[in-house]
C-alpha cells in the first residue's frame, strides 16, 4: 500500500475532504438515525459534510445497514454511476458479517465481496455521536491518501463482477414496464 | 351498556350458525369449507364486519394441507373474527374474494409468491416483493433459508484464536 | 400518425423525496400522471421465515426492527398476543408504563413526519426544527430503557424493569417545552400560505372509498369518521384515560397533516394523565415455567392489533405449543393505502405533487416489505 503522494495530490486531497457531498440514499434500517445527524442537534454540514440528490456529483455514499439483493443492483448501478474518487462507508454491523439477519434468504452477508467499503462503523445501530467520528476518521484517512477503494474496483472489476453475478444472477435491472 | 350487549348478541346470531370457538372477549375463531367461501365471507361483511384486516397463509405440512386465515374487523362493536379455510397442499387453488374486498388483490398476490397457493379469478399474481427469484415459495415449510444463504451469500472467515493472539501482547 | 405523449418515470428508491426505500412507477403525460403502481421489496429480510427460527425470547430482538420510525409497536403487539395464549394477567403498574411508553413513541412518529412534509415542500426549517424535538424525546427513551431507537422494553408478561428516579419530572418538563413550541410549529406549517395552497384540494380520499380500501388511521379520521382503536377496542387501560379523537371532514392532504398536529396536543394530554395516576406495583410477571429462553407457549392462533401512528398495526401469531412460533404474519398499516393507495389515488396530480402525496399519506415502506 504505497502511500507517496505528489505535492499536487496532497493538496488534492485535503481539499476533497474538506467538502464532501453524501448521497442522500436509505438502504436499510440504519437510515434512521441520519436525519438527526444532519439536521440541528448533530450538525454534520459543520464539517462540510452535505447532502446530495443525484450519485453524478456525490462523494461518499453511506450504505446504511443490510442490503437486500434487490437493493444492491440498484446500489451497483448507483456507484458505477458515481465520479471518481468515491468513498463507501459501512454502516452498522449487517455490511461486517451480515447482523441479526445472518439466516436470511434475501440479504446479504458480506459487503466488501461486491463493492470496495473504506471504512466500517460498528453497531446496531451506530448513535449520531458515533457517525460524526466515523467521518472524521473518513477525513483523516483521505488526508493520508489511504482511501483507494476506488482504484481497487477499477484494478479487479472481473473479480467484484463476479461475486455480484454469484449472488444476484444478473445485475441488469429490468423495466417494469409491462402491464 | 345496553347496545354493547345488543351488538354481541346479534354478533352471536350470526356467528353461531358457524363452528366456532371464542379466544378472548372480542376474538373469535371460525372454520368454513373452500366451496361456501365467497357467500359465507359476504354474510359475515353485511353483519357488520366490514373491514378485512389480512389474509394469511399457514403451512401445515404434517396434515398434508394449507391453511388460509381471513381476518375481519367491525368497527362498530370492536370484534374480530379469524375465519380458517383448508386446501390441499399439492395444486392449492382457492377462489378469490375481490368482489368482496377489493384490497384483497394485494394480500392475495402475497399469499401466492411466499405460499405458491392460486387464488381462481385474480388477474395479477405477479411477485410483489422478491425479484428474480428461482426457488420453491419460500416461506413453506420444506424450504430452508440457513442454507440457501450460506450457500448463496458468502460469509466472512475470522480467523481462529483471539484470545491466544491477543495474550501475546500486540495491541 | 399518432404518437404517443407519455413518458415512463421511475420515481425509483434513490430519491430524496421519497419517504424511504420504494419506488413508484408512472406514465405521465405532460406533467400529469396518468397511471401509476409501487413498487416494493427493496427492504425484504424474510422477517417471518426468520421468526420461525429462533426462540420466543429470541425474537423479542429481531421485531423492533420490522417497523422502524415507531419500533414499540411491535413489542407490544407481540406480548398482547403471548399473553393471550397464555392467559397471563399484566400487573397493574405494567399497563401504565406500557401506555406512557406508546404514547412517547406517538409524539415520535409524528414530529418526525410533520418533519417530512416540510421537506417534500422545500421547507426545511421544519426537519430541523421537529427531528431536533424528536431527539429530546429520545433521550428519555435512553434514560428509561437504555436505547435510542431500538428499545426491546416491553416483554411478554409486562416491561422489562422499572422507571428510574426522577424520570417522571423530566417527561413533564419536556411536555412543558414542546406545548410552548405549539404556537411556532402552527405558524410556520398550519397558517403558511403556500403549503396550504399546495395541499388544499390534493389527493381528496372521500369516505366510502376510504372505507372500502381498508385504510385506517389518520386518514380514514381526516373523512369524517371517527374510528380509533385505543376507543373501539381498546388494550391496556385506554378506557381510563380522557382523551378525544380529532377529525376533519375534508379529506384532503391538508386535513390529513392539521390532524396529525392535533393529535400531539391529544397525546400530551394522555401522557400527563398517565404520569398522575400511575399506580405502585410489580411490573412484570411470569409467562410460563421454566428458563425464560425454552417458553412453551400453548397451541392456538391469535391476532392482536394496536392504533400506530399510521392506522391498523397487528400480528397473527399461531403456535403449536412449542418452543418456536410456527407462523406469524405481519399486517402493517401502510400495507392498504401504500399499495392500493397509489394505483387508485395518484393518477390525475402533477408530479411534483407526488412526494407531497406519499408524505401526508405518511406510509412507512418497512411495513410493507417485512
Amino acid at each position: 500500500m504505497s502511500n507517496e503522494q505528489t505535492a499536487w495530490e496532497k493538496v488534492a486531497n485535503m481539499l476533497r475532504s474538506r467538502s464532501l457531498w453524501m448521497l442522500y440514499y436509505c438502504t436499510g434500517c440504519g437510515a434512521i438515525e441520519l436525519p438527526p445527524t444532519m439536521t440541528a442537534r448533530f450538525d454534520m454540514e459543520r464539517f462540510g459534510i452535505g447532502p446530495m440528490a443525484t450519485p453524478r456529483q456525490a462523494d461518499i455514499l453511506l450504505v446504511t445497514g443490510y442490503l437486500s439483493t434487490k437493493t444492491l443492483r440498484r446500489v451497483v448501478y448507483s456507484y458505477e454511476q458515481m465520479q471518481a474518487p468515491k468513498y463507501i462507508v459501512g454502516f452498522g454491523s449487517c455490511t461486517l458479517n451480515g447482523g441479526i439477519y445472518y439466516d436470511s434468504y434475501a440479504t446479504i452477508n458480506r459487503l466488501d465481496l461486491y463493492i470496495p467499503v473504506d471504512l466500517y462503523l460498528a453497531g446496531c445501530m451506530p448513535r449520531p455521536e458515533a457517525i460524526v467520528t466515523g467521518f472524521n476518521e473518513l477525513m483523516k484517512k483521505i488526508d493520508r491518501g489511504e482511501a483507494t477503494g476506488w482504484k481497487n474496483y477499477q484494478e479487479n472489476h472481473e473479480w467484484y463482477r463476479k461475486n455480484q453475478i454469484d449472488a444476484l444472477g444478473e445485475v441488469y435491472v429490468h423495466d417494469e414496464f409491462h402491464e | 351498556m345496553n347496545s354493547t350487549n345488543d351488538m354481541l348478541d346479534g354478533i352471536m346470531s350470526v356467528i353461531g350458525q358457524f363452528d366456532f370457538s371464542q379466544v378472548k372477549e372480542r376474538l373469535f375463531s371460525l372454520t368454513i369449507e373452500k366451496s361456501r367461501l365467497i357467500s359465507l365471507l359476504e354474510l359475515l361483511r353485511q353483519s357488520g364486519f366490514s373491514h378485512l384486516s389480512l389474509i394469511t397463509g399457514i403451512d401445515r405440512i404434517a396434515e398434508e394441507k394449507f391453511e388460509v386465515a381471513y381476518t375481519l374487523f367491525s368497527w362498530q362493536s370492536g370484534v374480530t373474527v379469524m375465519t380458517s379455510v383448508f386446501t390441499d397442499r399439492i395444486d392449492p387453488v382457492l377462489p378469490t374474494i375481490m368482489e368482496v374486498w377489493p384490497v384483497a388483490r394485494f394480500y392475495e398476490r402475497d399469499v401466492h409468491e411466499f405460499f405458491g397457493i392460486v387464488f381462481d379469478g385474480n388477474p395479477d399474481l405477479r411477485p410483489l416483493i422478491l425479484e428474480n427469484w428461482d426457488g420453491i415459495p419460500p416461506m413453506r415449510k420444506d424450504f430452508d433459508s440457513l442454507k440457501y444463504s450460506k450457500e448463496h451469500f458468502p460469509d466472512r472467515e475470522y480467523r481462529a484464536d483471539f484470545l491466544a493472539e491477543g495474550s501475546d501482547g500486540d495491541e | 400518425m399518432e404518437m404517443s405523449k407519455e413518458v415512463k418515470l421511475f420515481l425509483g428508491p434513490n430519491h430524496p423525496g421519497m419517504h424511504g426505500n420504494a419506488s413508484v412507477h408512472m406514465y405521465v403525460e405532460g406533467d400529469t400522471v396518468i397511471k401509476s403502481r409501487m413498487v416494493p421489496g427493496f427492504l425484504h429480510r424474510g422477517f417471518e421465515k426468520l421468526m420461525e427460527q429462533r426462540t420466543w425470547m429470541q425474537n423479542l430482538a429481531l421485531i423492533p426492527r420490522i417497523c422502524v420510525p415507531e419500533p414499540d409497536i411491535n413489542e407490544m403487539v407481540y406480548a398482547m398476543a403471548i399473553e393471550t395464549l397464555t392467559g397471563t394477567q399484566v400487573p397493574e403498574r405494567a399497563h401504565w408504563i406500557r401506555m406512557l411508553i406508546l404514547e412517547l413513541a406517538r409524539l415520535a412518529s409524528h414530529l418526525m413526519a410533520m418533519g417530512g412534509i416540510g421537506g417534500a415542500t422545500g421547507l426545511y426549517t421544519m426537519p430541523h426544527w421537529t427531528l431536533a424535538d424528536r431527539d429530546l424525546v429520545l433521550d428519555i427513551f435512553e434514560k428509561i430503557t437504555g436505547a435510542r431507537i431500538y428499545h426491546m422494553y416491553i416483554v411478554p408478561g409486562g416491561v422489562r424493569k422499572d422507571l428510574p428516579e426522577g424520570v417522571e419530572e423530566d417527561i413533564s418538563k419536556l411536555l412543558d417545552y414542546i406545548e410552548s413550541r405549539k404556537d411556532e410549529y402552527e405558524n410556520l406549517l398550519l397558517k403558511n400560505r403556500i403549503i396550504r395552497t399546495r395541499t388544499k384540494g390534493l389527493a381528496v380520499l372521500d369516505r366510502e372509498e376510504a372505507m372500502r380500501l381498508g385504510i385506517t388511521g389518520v386518514a380514514l379520521r381526516a373523512t369524517g369518521i371517527p374510528y380509533d382503536l385505543r376507543k373501539v377496542d381498546p388494550y391496556a387501560r385506554y378506557e381510563s384515560v380522557v382523551f378525544d379523537i380529532p377529525t376533519a371532514t375534508e379529506g384532503d392532504a391538508f386535513a390529513r397533516f392539521t390532524l396529525k398536529y392535533y393529535e400531539v396536543a391529544q397525546t400530551i394530554r394522555i401522557i400527563r394523565q398517565v404520569l398522575e395516576k400511575l399506580p405502585k406495583g410489580p411490573v412484570n410477571t411470569r409467562v410460563s415455567s421454566g428458563s425464560a429462553l425454552r417458553w412453551e407457549i400453548p397451541a392456538g392462533s391469535v391476532y392482536s392489533h394496536v392504533e400506530s401512528s399510521r392506522g391498523e398495526y397487528g400480528y397473527f401469531v399461531v403456535s403449536s405449543g412449542g418452543d418456536r412460533p410456527y407462523r406469524i404474519n405481519v399486517r402493517g398499516a401502510s400495507f392498504p393505502q401504500g399499495l392500493y393507495g397509489v394505483e387508485k389515488l395518484l393518477p390525475g396530480n402533477r408530479i411534483e405533487d407526488v412526494a407531497l402525496w406519499l408524505a401526508t399519506m405518511d406510509f412507512c415502506p418497512p411495513e410493507i416489505d417485512r
